[in-house]
C-alpha cells in the first residue's frame, strides 16, 4: 500500500544515510583505538592504520586500570538497580494511572521531582550520610541510590504507557474476581513489555556509564563500578596515557551495553505490545 | 469513551467538587481500585524522598551558609543570593542553558521523532536504528576524542566548510560563544538522538491499529494520516520525551564537561557546571549550593509547568 509516510525504499534510503553519519564518530573512536598506542595523531585521525594495536591497547589498559575487578561490581548494579526501578515505577504508574488515586498528578509530580535535581548537587549530601549509615563503600549503598535515581524516569514512561491501555480490561480482569495485584502481574506489565525493556536497557546504560556515584560513594577494588577504573585511566589521557589506549580500554567497557543493545531489537518489533489485542 | 475519560487523572484533578465527592462515596462502596492502592505508590515515593528530596533540603540548608569545605560553617543569610543577582558569569551560565534547552528540543526530539517514524514499521527495523543507539554506549572519552577531531583547528569540520566553500573553516568550533555551545548541541545530538528514538518506538507500537486502517479506508495517507492520526495518538510517549528533554536540558552537565569544562574562560559553562565549578573547583559551597537551588527550582517551575498542561489537558484518544 502506498498509504504510508514515505515508501519503504525512501525510508530505508534517508535512515542509512542518517546512520552512516552518525557511524562516522564510533568510525573516528574506533579506528583510533586501533591504532598502535604512539602512532596517533589528530590531523589525520580518520585514516586507518595499517598495523593493527588494538590488542596490545587493551592488554595495556587492563593492566593500567585493573577494570577486570570492577566489571563484577557494574554488572551487579546495571541489571539489579533497573529491574528494581521498572518494578517500582510501573508500581506507581498503575496505582496512578489505573487505580486512579486521588491527587494522582501531585503523586506523579512528587515522584518525577526526583528528575529536577542536578545530580552534581547530591553528591555532598550523600557522602556525608551514607558515611553515617554505613552505606558508604557497600554494593548495597551502590544499588540503592542508582535504583532512586532512576524510579523517575521509570515512573514517567509507566505512567503514559498505562494512559493508553483501555480501562475496561482492568474491569473486566476485576469483575472476574483477579486482585488488583494479579491484574498488574498478569495483565498490566506483560502489555508493557516494550516499554520495560526500553527504560531497562536505557537505564543499564546510565548506570554502567556513571561516574559521579561510583567516584563519590565508592573507595574499594570491591565495591568500585568499572566507569571509575577507565576514569582513572583516561583522566590523563593528555599527561600519560595514550589516546589508542584510553579508547581501546573505553571500547572494552562499552561492550556489554552494545551488546545488551543487540540482545533486545526483537522485543521492539512491531506488533508486541498493544497492536495485537 | 467513558473508560478513557476515567483512565485520565488530569481531568479528574479538573473535575467539580460535587464530582470529587460522588467518587469519593463510589470508592466506599465498591472498592474495584482495591484497598491497598497508595501501598503500590509508596516505593518509588519513599526512595525519591528519601534519597533526592533530603539531600535537596540539605542543599537549600548549605546555601544559606559560607563554607569552604574546611573550618566552621558560618550561617550568611541571603548574601549568596545576593551575590547571585550580580554574578555576571550567572548570566552567560543561563544564556548558554537556554541556547541548549532550545537546541535540545529542535534537535534530538525531531530528529529522534522522524527516526522512530521512519523505522518503527520496516521489518527489521531494529538495525537501522542501532547506529543511532552505539554513541549512548560510548564513554566520555570518546565522545571527547572523537568530537574533538572534527570541532579542532585543522579538523574535519574546518576541512569540509572550506571544500564546500562556506566560510568558518579557519578556526575550532569550541573557542567562542555561542558557536561553542553550539557545536556541544550537535554533539549531544549524536548522543541522544537514539534514545529519544526508543522511546517514540515504543510510543508508536502502543498505538492501535484500528484507527489507523479506518483513517485509511476514508482515503487519508502520508503527512495527513500522520497530523490527524498518529501524531495525537503518539501524544503520552511525546510527553515524556519532551518532558525529559527538557529538564535533561536544563541540566546539562557531562558532555560539556568532557569536552570544554566550561571553557575556553568561562564562556561555554551551563548552569550545572557553574554549580560544580563554584562548589568542587572554587571550594565555595555555600555559593554553589546557592546556585543548585537557583538551577533547581527553575527546573521544577518549568516542568511543572510543561506537565500540567500535558497531562492534564490530553485527549486520551484510543483503544
Amino acid at each position: 500500500m502506498r498509504s504510508r509516510l514515505m515508501s519503504g525504499v525512501t525510508r530505508r534510503a534517508v535512515l542509512i544515510v542518517m546512520g552512516m553519519i552518525w557511524l562516522f564518530p564510533v568510525y573516528l573512536i574506533l579506528v583510533s583505538a586501533l591504532r598502535p598506542a604512539d602512532s596517533f595523531d589528530p590531523s589525520r585521525a580518520w585514516v586507518p592504520s595499517a598495523h593493527l594495536g588494538l590488542w596490545s591497547n587493551i592488554a595495556k589498559a587492563w593492566s593500567a586500570s585493573q577494570i577486570g575487578q570492577s566489571l563484577g561490581s557494574s554488572l551487579l548494579y546495571a541489571i539489579v538497580a533497573p529491574v528494581l526501578a521498572c518494578l517500582i515505577g510501573a508500581l506507581a504508574g498503575y496505582a496512578i494511572v489505573v487505580l486512579r488515586l486521588r491527587h494522582g498528578f501531585a503523586w506523579f509530580m512528587i515522584i518525577f521531582g526526583g528528575t529536577i535535581f542536578p545530580a552534581q548537587m547530591l553528591l555532598i549530601p550523600l557522602f556525608v550520610s551514607y558515611s553515617k549509615a554505613n552505606l558508604y563503600d557497600s554494593r548495597l549503598g551502590m544499588i540503592v541510590i542508582y535504583t532512586a535515581i532512576s524510579v523517575p524516569f521509570a515512573a514517567f514512561v509507566m505512567r503514559n504507557f498505562f494512559t493508553g491501555v483501555a480501562f475496561s480490561m482492568f474491569e473486566a480482569a476485576r469483575m472476574d474476581g483477579a486482585s488488583t495485584f494479579r491484574v498488574f502481574r498478569q495483565i498490566y506489565l506483560p502489555l508493557a513489555r516494550s516499554a520495560l525493556t526500553a527504560v531497562f536497557i536505557l537505564e543499564f546504560t546510565f548506570v554502567w556509564n556513571d561516574l559521579l556515584f561510583g567516584l563519590t560513594l565508592t573507595q574499594s577494588q570491591g565495591t568500585r563500578p568499572v566507569m571509575t577504573a577507565l576514569a582513572a585511566l583516561q583522566s590523563d589521557v593528555y599527561a600519560g596515557t595514550p589516546v589508542p589506549i584510553a579508547l581501546a580500554a573505553g571500547l572494552v567497557v562499552s561492550a556489554p551495553p552494545v551488546l545488551l543493545f543487540l540482545v533486545t531489537q526483537r522485543y521492539f518489533a512491531r506488533g508486541l505490545a498493544l497492536g495485537q489485542l | 469513551m467513558w473508560s478513557q475519560t476515567l483512565t485520565n487523572p488530569g481531568r479528574r484533578l479538573q473535575q467539580a467538587p460535587g464530582g470529587a465527592a460522588r467518587q469519593r462515596r463510589r470508592r466506599r462502596a465498591a472498592p474495584l481500585v482495591g484497598r491497598f492502592r497508595y501501598g503500590y505508590v509508596s516505593p518509588a515515593v519513599l526512595l525519591v524522598a528519601v534519597l533526592l528530596y533530603l539531600p535537596f533540603l540539605w542543599t537549600v540548608y548549605q546555601s544559606f551558609t559560607s563554607y569552604s569545605g574546611l573550618g566552621p560553617m558560618t550561617w550568611t543569610g541571603l548574601a549568596n543570593y545576593r551575590t547571585l543577582l550580580h554574578d555576571p558569569y550567572l548570566l552567560s551560565a543561563i544564556r548558554n542553558t537556554l541556547l541548549w534547552v532550545a537546541g535540545t528540543l529542535v534537535l534530538p526530539v525531531a530528529l529522534g521523532l522522524l527516526v522512530a517514524v521512519l523505522s518503527y514499521n520496516l521489518p527489521h527495523g531494529g538495525w537501522y536504528r542501532l547506529p543511532f543507539l552505539l554513541p549512548y554506549a560510548m564513554s566520555g572519552t570518546g565522545v571527547a576524542v572523537a568530537w574533538g577531531i572534527i570541532l579542532e583547528h585543522g579538523g574535519i569540520a574546518n576541512n569540509l566548510l572550506s571544500a564546500i566553500g562556506l566560510p568558518g573553516g579557519g578556526e575550532s568550533f569550541l573557542l567562542y560563544a555561542p558557536q561553542n555551545s553550539i557545536a556541544m548541541i550537535i554533539a549531544s545530538t549524536w548522543q541522544q538522538l537514539g534514545v529519544n528514538a526508543l522511546l517514540f518506538v515504543v510510543g508508536l507500537q502502543s498505538i492501535p491499529r484500528e484507527p489507523i486502517e479506518a483513517a485509511r479506508l476514508d482515503g487519508a495517507s502520508g503527512w495527513t494520516l500522520f497530523r490527524r492520526i498518529i501524531w495525537p495518538l503518539l501524544a503520552p510517549l511525546t510527553t515524556v520525551v519532551v518532558g525529559l528533554a527538557l529538564v535533561a536540558s536544563l541540566k546539562t552537565f557531562d558532555i560539556v564537561w568532557v569536552m570544554t569544562q566550561g571553557g575556553p574562560g568561562r564562556s561555554s559553562e551551563t548552569l550545572a557546571i557553574t554549580m560544580y565549578k563554584d562548589t568542587f573547583v572554587a571550594d565555595q559551597y555555600g555559593y554553589g549550593s546557592a546556585v543548585a537551588i537557583f538551577l533547581t527550582v527553575v527546573t521544577g517551575i518549568v516542568s511543572w509547568l510543561y506537565l500540567r498542561r500535558q497531562l492534564s489537558s490530553r485527549r486520551a484518544i484510543g483503544a
